[in-house]
């Protein structure tokens, strides 16, 4: 039976080790219950310390903007820490500006609630919900563009055209994890129970992947919201928009909210880019506006028309088709100009630079710099 | 080559959840040496010079990014769309960090189509790593080599 004494020692030991790293990390890793002031008292809550913020936020009903579902690497979840909570962490650094840091702005996905602590959030956020929904009815608006409607059932949402939402992606063949997607909403505001989004496939993309191949009629999704800065100022200033593929969403919303609201007389161009006409959509719809908005102009562009499109409208991509028109067709002079753009970061810095060197202003151009 | 200490905690990196939901090894049981070792190899039984297919790579990418997130042709051959999503993700190798920017290249000819990032581009020119067999954003050499006329 000697051969026994080794292996029972070592596992003796072993047992002995693990029950002593246990009871260490039950002392030292645990912060017991913690206050969260935000807005200096417009809301405390009391939670067990020890988790990330955003996660201890979102359980408490607080939702912050999160594209990557606390894996940080969207940088959206930003709020300002009044609160000593230690140094920054090197995986917040890189999404941070220098007069963030400066602000204490950190990530709330990565920091942990150890302490007592205080945070300052957008005010709108206090207004963000989570919403069980139903998807009532998708449809393909091209090869790679789906129109999906969502009923919210009794709950309601209230929303500024332009704002988007969260979708909550559940887990689904090799994607073990529950993951989010941030999408603009392209229902009317006035329409308080459906929320319709437009969503375009990305090749491997997680989340178009899953509505594109996965999403049925009748199924259940969350989705978080409404988020976002991107809504049309009151101001009467001519309205330059532009956008390509899913970026109609935001636009299509604001100009029905405009019609719901009898602002029927802003002027408004409509700049929406798209390659072939098997990539162009909503060409009916958006015509049809122009009988209904006294000065809105929709300009529909393709960058490559092939032969037998019969395309008979603006040809180049939609930044040369928006400066050709700023210095041939729109009447700027005297008059005030405002840019909202929706696009990836690339179409939102050309489009961008096309404005500014046609005389429109950095601080009147408004966008979510988000695919 | 071994499985050094870097190539462990790359390794670790590339499980699902830890810098993308999906990770960077698909259904691959090998280890990040063994993968890398039989993709060199694979790499020169093909002929296929992985800085010369970065930098075509590369160049699909700033061409497409032309496009403003719709299709566009390059050189006549090829139509490629790239699609940018908030954010960054960090190399595995922890050298660097990538914004997210996922690129279709179609050939027109053909109609053979390759999906890779903008982290894709540094993982094959910087690390020879292609990805695990069943990842998504695997580089299929044949299909690589095929598309770029190598």
């Amino acid at each position: 039976m000697d051969f026994l004494v080794a292996p029972i020692a070592v596992a003796g030991i072993a047992g002995i080790m693990a029950t002593l790293v246990a009871l260490v990390d039950m002392v030292a890793n645990n912060y017991g219950e913690v206050t969260i002031d935000v807005n200096e008292g417009k809301k405390e809550m009391t939670v067990r310390g020890g988790s990330p913020l955003l996660l201890t936020l979102s359980t408490e009903g607080l939702y912050l903007p999160s594209a990557c579902g606390g894996r940080g690497s969207c940088g959206a979840c930003k709020c300002r820490i009044i609160s000593d909570i230690g140094p920054y962490l090197p995986t917040e650094i890189p999404y941070l500006l220098p007069e963030e840091l400066k602000q204490n702005i950190r990530l709330a996905c990565q920091i942990k609630v150890k302490t007592n602590i205080g945070i300052e959030i957008p005010e709108d956020l206090f207004n963000v919900k989570q919403f069980s929904a139903t998807v009532t009815a998708i449809k393909d608006l091209t090869y790679d563009i789906k129109e999906v409607l969502f009923e919210l059932g009794d709950d309601t949402i209230d929303f500024e055209a332009g704002k988007y939402v969260q979708l909550v992606i559940p887990p689904y063949d090799k994607i073990k994890e529950s993951t989010q997607r941030a999408y603009s909403m392209s229902s009317s505001p006035s329409n308080r129970n459906q929320i319709e989004l437009l969503v375009r496939l990305v090749p491997g993309g997680i989340a178009t992947t899953y509505v594109h191949q996965h999403l049925e009629v009748g199924q259940k999704l969350d989705l978080i919201g409404p988020f976002g800065d991107f809504c049309r100022t009151a101001s009467d200033a001519i309205m330059l928009c532009i956008a390509g593929g899913s970026g109609m969403a935001p636009f299509k919303s604001m100009f029905y909210d405009m019609l719901d609201k009898d602002e029927t007389n802003r002027e408004i161009w409509y700049f929406f880019g798209a390659r072939t006409t098997k990539d162009m959509f909503y060409l009916d719809e958006m015509r049809e506006l122009e009988k209904q908005l006294s000065d809105y102009h929709f300009i529909p562009a393709l960058s490559e028309p092939q032969e037998g499109d019969g395309w008979e409208g603006p040809t180049g991509l939609i930044t040369d088709v928006l400066d050709r028109y700023l210095k041939e067709t729109i009447e700027t002079e005297g008059k005030v100009l405002e840019g909202y753009l929706c696009g990836s970061p690339g179409m939102i810095d050309a489009c961008n630079r096309v404005m500014n060197d046609n005389g429109v202003i950095q601080d009147n151009v408004y966008y979510d710099k988000f695919a | 080559m071994k499985m050094t200490p870097e190539l462990k905690k790359a390794q670790e990196n590339m499980n699902p959840g830890v810098i993308t939901a999906e990770g960077f090894l698909g259904t691959d049981k090998r280890n990040l040496s063994s993968i890398l070792d039989e993709d060199a190899q694979m790499m020169r039984r093909l002929e296929v010079n992985p800085d010369e297919a970065a930098r075509m790579l590369r160049h699909f990418m700033e061409e497409g990014q032309k496009g403003l997130g719709e299709p566009v042709t390059v050189d006549g051959r090829w139509i490629v769309r790239t699609d940018e999503a908030r954010g960054h993700l960090v190399c595995p190798w922890e050298d660097g960090i990538f914004r997210k920017i996922n690129v279709t290249v179609e050939r027109k000819d053909t109609g053979d189509k390759l999906y890779f990032t903008d982290l894709s581009i540094h993982l094959l020119e910087t690390h020879g790593f292609l990805e695990g067999k069943g990842s998504t954003f695997r580089l299929n050499l044949e299909i690589l080599a095929h598309l770029l006329m190598l």
